[in-house]
């Protein structure tokens, strides 16, 4: 599991904003966020929708500052609206973690099963550009999807597996 | 009274310090029209510009942010309301356009009059709400407490359906984003 410390610092040095709707596979990570009312560098809002999320922090970059979503890979099927119609038409960048649910150790979970085949044909046929966020070199995944999402002005997905944010 | 009759005559209270959302189709056209550009004019993400508006409100507490929204968006991100009254952001009012139409494809029926929306308002504990059919009289004697009342503000406005024929906004989404932006440089 990557050092939740040091990842909740590095996004309070880099971002401004952090909304999403929970995963188990971020329990540990979220417990580290801090909420709202805490005296925090960083908003963190609780969305009821994964797409009410990425509008939230379409309204961050729209006055330039950065935002983090995050959100369960079955979430990936309520936002195709919020992606195509809003983040690509207006051109703006966001992060979004996404929990890759529906590998093998989610076995007994079948809700997840068909989204975990498709996951990555569905982030493709979006043309999003994606990669993992790994427990070694998390660091370098963050600093590039981040140089990335600025340099194009585009969304940006890091998927995370069991093990990663949360035990 | 007509929306863009209520949009138009918000022009008289919205200066500098103001940033605009407004929902997609007819409402944005006639935010684009009537009020001082730049502003958000969404021309998709149905459902969205509560969530929007709510993102610029926390991140810039000394700009006054106003949601100018059709009840058919409404209802589609109808938790966007509970998430803005769960966070209350000081400086974020919802104007809320209610023709019970989905008026821009071609007036087709909503669900909104199901909503008593004075006694669903004053659940949310919110600082300001009023349900009202919109009148030049009721304008006069509201929209500036609307605008003004410090807190999160909601306003629905009953209106009638019709619009004015406008242009299409002339503007791609690029450009719409990049004009926007210039307003944080
Ligand atoms: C996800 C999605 N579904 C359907 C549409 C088609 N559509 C465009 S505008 C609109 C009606 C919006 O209704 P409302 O917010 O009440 O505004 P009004 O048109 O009445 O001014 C619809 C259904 C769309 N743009 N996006």
């Amino acid at each position: 599991m990557i050092n939740l410390d040091e990842f909740v610092s590095f996004i309070e040095d880099n971002f401004d904003l952090v909304s999403g709707v929970p995963c188990s596979y971020f329990k540990e990570f979220l417990s580290y966020i801090p909420s709202q009312e805490d005296k925090s560098p960083i908003k963190h809002l609780s969305a009821t929708r994964e797409d009410e999320a990425i509008a939230i922090a379409i309204g961050a970059a729209l006055s330039k500052k950065r935002a983090l979503v995050y959100m369960q890979n079955s979430g990936l099927g309520n936002i195709g609206d919020a992606l195509t119609s809003l983040v690509q038409l207006y051109k703006l960048p966001i992060l979004i973690l996404v929990s890759y649910r529906g590998l093998k150790e989610d076995n007994d979970f079948p809700e997840h099963s068909i989204m975990g085949k498709i996951n990555n044909s569905f982030l493709g046929s979006l043309n999003l550009l994606y990669w993992d966020l790994n427990e070694k070199d998390w660091e370098v995944s963050m600093q590039k999807a981040i140089t990335v999402m600025d340099e194009q002005s585009s969304p940006v997905v890091l998927m995370v597996k069991k093990g990663v944010l949360s035990q | 009274m007509k929306g863009y009759e209520v949009i138009s005559s918000l022009q008289d209270h919205i200066g500098e310090n103001d940033l605009i959302v407004s929902s997609n189709g007819n409402i944005s056209r006639e935010v684009y029209h009537y009020l001082a550009k730049p502003q958000v004019y969404l021309r998709g993400s149905m459902g969205l510009p509560i969530g929007v508006g709510l993102g610029l409100a926390v991140m810039n507490p000394e700009k006054r942010v106003t949601v100018i929204t059709g009840d058919g968006n409404l209802l589609m991100g109808f938790g966007s309301v509970i998430t803005a009254a769960y966070y209350k952001p000081h400086n974020l009012k919802i104007l809320i356009l209610d023709n019970s139409q989905y008026f821009t494809t071609g007036g087709q029926q909503t669900v909104s009059s199901a909503i008593n929306f004075s006694k669903f308002l004053e659940s949310l504990n919110i600082d300001y709400f009023q349900s009202l059919k919109a009148s030049q009289s009721i304008l006069d004697d509201n929209l500036e407490n609307f605008l003004t009342t410090q807190g999160l503000n909601i306003l629905h406005l009953i209106i009638e359906e019709g619009k004015r024929e406008l242009a299409n906004i002339p503007w791609h989404p690029i450009k719409i984003a990049e004009n926007f932006l210039q307003r944080f440089d």
